[in-house]
């Protein structure tokens, strides 16, 4: 009996052994032929092929995907098996191991999105009282925060009302990010290297980048940023200019309008989606035509500061506006700088001759 | 009994046929088709959707879907598609000494056009198969990035803002 059980001991040993030793060369084989090896499974050419043509040229394909090593070994069944998915796509625990490696390389844009509500966790999205007690607990959540996790709202939180008090079922995810990198960064993208913009540009804003891309949770995809529409807002009947700068689509896929309620005035008299409305920001009053980014940054979402990308210069009365009655100064402010406009403190009219303010006098 | 030379032996043996069966199916990038069938089902699915304004068949990736379906819940054409595609290439060598995916744009349609009468039911299964490829789903493989979505003037993912009721004070803000 004892001898069978060091024959069994032995043989486990052995084979255990041998897999880890086989996978961990397997490893090293993958990561000496920048990606070339991995593309030699049929069921990875695509993904490493596209890599090869996009600003990731020069990563290998382990400089950013970890795997452990029952992860491999799972791979190397799926790949034996035949049984690989039609689309692979990255499991809610692989995008978040990957930041960390994006941090490797982009640690600026690392530290803004952490400094900024695009970092939000789980727990505070999913089991903040004062939100869930308001707007409730849906699927539709995951359209825009814990897009990569594998499950509907019921897996994640419970209990499933606005009475509370919430847990997370997976106690691992609370201090995770939600939005993660790859929720607005299609990394594998095909495209030339990209540049930094020189400085925020207002309006037009520069070229898209070609990594910017929506991870659409429904279709398990990411979609252009290029490729993805602009809404057309009102502010009552009247249309609203909207900047040209494609970088904001991105933005309106979770900042996004709604049609008119059901019995609104603007339903009543069959206006379009009305700015505001939802979730939406686009600017309107003095603000009217600005892309997102000529006041946000796109990491942390930040605007401070953004002010004198413009003012006093284009300003029409010459005060400084960082100090006037909005919610850049004051959150709490009736006055919303998305919206504001002149007619809100000039209730009599504008005053008719536009003060002359120069950088010197200001 | 299973001596440790037949199992050293036998090992060597599985190994060296794992190896050679991926060395095998390194030749095509395809999962089913290889590359011979991959041109050919090109030439075919370009005449149905040719590229204009926007991408033909197979630049939005309709041969992606076809050749991923093929392994998977398209099993049962596999068969029909190696026949049709066999049955393309010799039509196109009878009347024009050429495989089809070498013919001319005018000579292609004339082959395509003659499939479509002598071998219908493989015409009619392509220009399905080709049609769900252009218009179905990117995660299947074809309408690559959603372009015949874009064609259609559809705004996918559609812009949508989240219901903003406040179920607290039961009404909404």
């Amino acid at each position: 009996m004892k001898r069978w059980l060091i024959i069994c001991g032995f043989a486990i040993c052995s084979v255990t052994l041998l897999a880890v030793g086989v996978t961990q060369g397997a490893s090293l084989y993958y990561a000496a032929g920048h990606g070339a090896a991995c593309a030699d499974c049929h069921e990875m050419a695509e993904y490493a092929s596209a890599v090869h043509s996009s600003p990731h040229d020069n990563a290998t394909c382990t400089d950013c995907h970890q795997a452990s090593l029952f992860t491999r070994l799972r791979h190397i069944q799926v790949h034996l098996a035949g049984s690989a998915p039609e689309t692979i796509r990255l499991r809610e625990v692989d995008v978040r191991q990957m930041i960390a490696n994006c941090k490797s390389c982009h640690e600026h844009e690392y530290a803004s999105w952490r400094a900024g509500p695009h970092s939000a966790t789980y727990t505070e999205i999913f089991a903040d009282p004062a939100h869930i007690s308001k707007r409730g607990l849906m699927d539709d959540c995951f359209r825009c925060h814990g897009m990569y996790f594998d499950g509907a709202i019921r897996d994640l939180v419970q209990p499933q009302n606005t009475r509370g008090p919430w847990h997370l079922s997976h106690p691992e995810l609370a201090g995770q990010p939600t939005i993660p990198c790859q929720a607005c960064h299609w990394i594998h993208r095909e495209g030339p290297p990209e540049t930094k913009p020189p400085a925020r540009i207002s309006v037009a804003g520069p070229i898209v980048p070609q990594s910017l891309g929506f991870f659409d949770r429904r279709e398990g995809m990411h979609f252009a940023a290029a490729t993805l529409a602009i809404p057309t807002l009102y502010d009552g009947p009247r249309q609203l200019k909207a900047s040209p700068d494609q970088r904001q689509a991105i933005c309106y896929q979770c900042h996004a309008p709604r049609l008119p309620e059901a019995n609104s005035t603007a339903a009543a008299n069959h206006w379009g989606p009305q700015a505001g409305s939802g979730d939406d920001r686009t600017p309107m009053g003095v603000h009217e035509g600005l892309s997102c980014f000529s006041c946000h940054n796109s990491h942390n979402e930040s605007a401070r500061a953004s002010c004198a990308t413009c003012h006093p210069e284009m300003s029409h009365c010459g005060l400084d506006v960082e100090k006037m009655d909005t919610t850049y100064a004051n959150p709490a402010s009736k006055h919303n700088i998305h919206w504001v406009k002149c007619t809100d403190c000039h209730q009599h009219g504008l005053p008719r001759v536009k003060c002359v303010v120069t950088v010197a006098a200001r | 009994m299973l001596t440790r030379r037949r199992f050293v032996t036998a090992s060597a043996i599985a190994g060296a046929g794992l190896a050679a069966g991926c060395a095998a199916r390194k030749n095509s990038a395809w999962e089913f088709l290889s590359e011979k069938d991959a041109r050919t089902l090109t030439a075919i699915c370009d005449q149905i959707i040719p590229a204009d304004d926007f991408p033909s068949a197979s630049q939005a990736g309709v041969l992606t879907y076809v050749d991923r379906q093929l392994v998977r819940h398209f099993q049962r054409f596999q068969k029909a598609y190696i026949k049709g595609l066999n049955h393309a290439n010799l039509l196109s060598r009878k009347r024009f000494s050429l495989d089809l995916a070498e013919a001319t744009p005018q000579q292609k349609l004339q082959i395509v056009s003659a499939i479509e009468q002598q071998n219908p039911e493989f015409f009619e299964l392509v220009r399905s198969h080709t049609l769900q490829g252009y218009y179905g789903s990117p995660r299947h493989g074809g309408n690559r990035e959603g372009v015949s979505w874009r064609m259609l003037g559809l705004s996918e993912p559609p812009i949508r803002g989240s219901a903003q009721y406040d179920l607290a004070s039961g009404s909404r803000p």
